[in-house]
């Protein structure tokens, strides 16, 4: 404070800031009838329907897009292996439902654990399964088991200064690893099979509870990009160096942020495996963060909203390309990424954004020239073609 | 008592002494000056007191602490800013929260998290930008300046963080001769509040704000004292020889 206080000739200039809020008017309406219009799907559609289903699934892919583009878009973490914290989320809570829905339906020697189990020769359900019985509690893992694993590779990597390209590759090794534990300890995981046949939720309740935590998510991801921190994080996405030679502790940054993240994937992958009512090995499978990632890349990094429209977009014209040209429609996928890479590398939001903001920009301007002009003909009394100096020298 | 006092220094990377058992001391509320041929270890110096590399050998005293081998974020909480060569700033942040992000706090994760600036703050970021020149452009993205404005920024963020000893690395690097007869007048009003160690090759820069000087050479230090006697140093003379810059 003492630099300033001696500092006289300071000339105050215009202190004009151009700032966001936290949640403008437009994108109030434009979400309301967005969550309106999802909402009232099990109404239009009825409750069997597929669309209903994917668009319940879409909404955790969203969830799920979220937050990579929370570590990738705005602190510049790129994880391939976001799917393991989706993927351990949604088997726990996978296993807690088939548990539960095999005590009411036995299996066809009658046992009352989970079939798959029974496949692979185990006669009871082992003992450190059982807390999963109580679905409160696998929920409570659910979560809680992402966001410590992710707080463990936080303080593993992020505080030995390992970041970038050697962050992603561990994390694809991670997936990786994952999805072949998956695969060999089946008679606990289900292995290839996955988990099906269990009693999910599918229907209005739990696409309206979806839709809450879709909407609390984000409203949770723009405080947090919004408040301080949401600038610090985007200063080491920027300058790492920069950011630890100003005082930052930037791995503590980055690992706060990994941890929020994870414990969204894991909401996502928790509500996934709900809704749908199957897992499988690949919902923690590289593919599946790989495509995250696409997903987050197409709808724009940096921008929240980008989440929402990549995974909706990317998946809808899936599930439409694929039904309407089931050969080629990878080719229409592939085109669009070429697309969007070279010519929209900000995602389709970014890129519209960045419209607005010329088109904004150019208008500012345009009415501080006129401004200017207006205030410029004042001043000098403006008189058409030299009328006035002519009229005095006139005889 | 000195405010950065470095004894018996010594850098070795891959067998080469950068730095040997260098004995340097900067006064609080100096204008220090380093000078010294290309390879002389002024930058490796700063980036030692910094904590980017960790001396091989010797002790650096803080403020009557010793910050030898400490983590760069300790040593910025303990008072030690840093400008580095090439303008370093974040470049797709606005110039505003450039400064801002950069204000004097706790730095803590939590204490950052759901919070925004306070109008007090805000006052200090605009006082900060005025006075560097940049309250105009203060929406821009600090990509969309000039080298100029961009070591200027840098030098607006170092007065944001308030430390109590600013290195600066050549902040006159590409700049137009009237650009740097600007950024000398910039340091000069920032030496008055602030101990500054500034690494500078130009001359004329010197001559206008440098008091006291300090030549290193080949990771020694050569000469040490008011600027008239250094340049009248024949040793200094001879280890400059050629390249003009004393004359």
């Amino acid at each position: 404070m003492s630099a300033s206080a001696k500092q006289p000739q300071i000339i105050k200039s215009k202190r004009v800031l151009r700032r966001t809020p936290l949640v403008s008017l437009s994108t109030v309406i434009v979400s309301a009838f967005i969550v309106a219009a999802i909402g009232s799907l099990p109404y239009l559609l009825g409750s069997g329907s597929y669309v209903l289903l994917l668009t319940g699934k879409f909404l955790c892919f969203t969830i799920f897009a979220l937050s990579i583009d929370l570590i990738w878009g705005f602190t510049g973490i790129l994880s391939l292996g976001q799917a393991v914290y989706f993927g351990i989320g949604a088997y726990l809570v996978a296993l807690s439902l088939k548990i539960n829905y095999a005590m009411d339906h036995p299996t066809r020697y009658g046992h009352k654990f989970p079939d798959f189990m029974e496949w692979n020769g185990l006669t009871a359900l082992p003992k450190f399964m059982e807390p999963l019985i109580s679905t409160p509690f696998a929920v409570i893992c659910a979560l809680m088991i992402p966001a410590l694993l992710a707080f463990i590779f936080g303080v593993i990597t992020f505080k030995r200064h390992i970041y970038g390209v050697y962050c992603a590759v561990i994390t694809l090794a991670e997936s990786l690893i994952l999805q072949e534990f998956i695969i060999e300890y089946q008679a606990y995981t289900g292995g290839f099979n996955g988990i099906t046949d269990y009693s999910n939720y599918v229907g209005a309740p739990f696409l309206w509870f979806m839709l809450a935590v879709t909407v609390a998510c984000f409203l949770l991801a723009r405080a947090l990009t919004h408040s301080r921190i949401g600038t610090v994080l985007k200063s080491i996405r920027d300058n790492d160096l920069r950011a630890e030679f100003m005082g930052y502790n930037v791995a503590n940054y980055r690992i706060f942020v990994f941890c929020i993240s994870a414990l969204m994937s894991a909401t996502a992958g928790a509500m996934y495996a709900a809704w749908v009512g199957i897992v499988s090995f690949l919902d923690a499978g590289p593919v599946f963060s790989v495509e995250g990632v696409i997903w987050t890349a197409v709808g724009g990094r940096a921008t929240l909203v980008g989440a929402f429209v990549g995974a909706f977009l990317i998946k809808g014209l899936e599930f439409l390309l694929s039904g309407l040209l089931a050969d080629v429609w990878q080719l229409f996928m592939g085109a669009l990424f070429i697309i969007v890479v070279l010519w929209m590398p900000d995602g389709i939001v970014g890129t519209i954004a960045d419209w607005v903001r010329a088109w904004r920009r150019r208008t500012i301007k345009q009415i501080r020239e006129d401004e200017d002009r207006r205030a410029f003909d004042q001043q000098h009394d403006w008189a058409p073609a030299g009328a006035a100096k002519t009229g005095e020298e006139a005889p | 008592m000195a405010l950065l006092d470095v004894k018996g220094l010594t850098a070795r990377v891959s067998g080469y002494t950068i730095l040997n058992n260098l004995d340097f001391s900067v006064d609080e509320n100096e204008l220090r000056v380093l000078l010294g041929p290309n390879g002389a270890g002024k930058t490796t110096l700063i980036a030692m007191i910094s904590g980017q590399f960790k001396p091989t050998d010797g002790v650096i005293n803080f403020d009557g602490q010793d910050i030898t081998g400490w983590a760069p974020y300790d040593i910025v909480r303990a008072g030690i800013g840093r400008k580095f060569q090439v303008p370093n700033m974040y470049e797709t942040l606005s110039v505003y929260d450039n400064v801002m992000v950069s204000l004097k706090g706790d730095r803590k994760v939590f204490n950052y998290m759901l919070k925004r600036i306070s109008p007090q703050d805000s006052d200090r970021v605009w006082e900060i930008l005025e006075f560097i020149e940049l309250a105009e452009k203060a929406n821009e993205p600090a990509d969309t300046l000039s080298h100029g404005e961009r070591q200027w920024l840098e030098l607006g963020m170092l007065i944001a963080a308030n430390p109590k000893l600013l290195l600066l690395d050549e902040p006159t690097t590409g700049m137009t001769q009237e650009g740097k007869m600007r950024t000398a007048e910039l340091i000069a009003k920032i030496a008055k509040n602030h101990t500054v160690l500034l690494v500078e090759h130009d001359m004329q820069i010197v001559r206008q704000i440098g008091k006291k000087v300090t030549v290193l050479h080949q990771g020694q230090l050569l000469v040490e004292g008011p600027l008239s006697d250094v340049v009248a140093d024949e040793r200094v003379r001879k280890v400059y020889l050629g390249k003009g810059k004393l004359q």
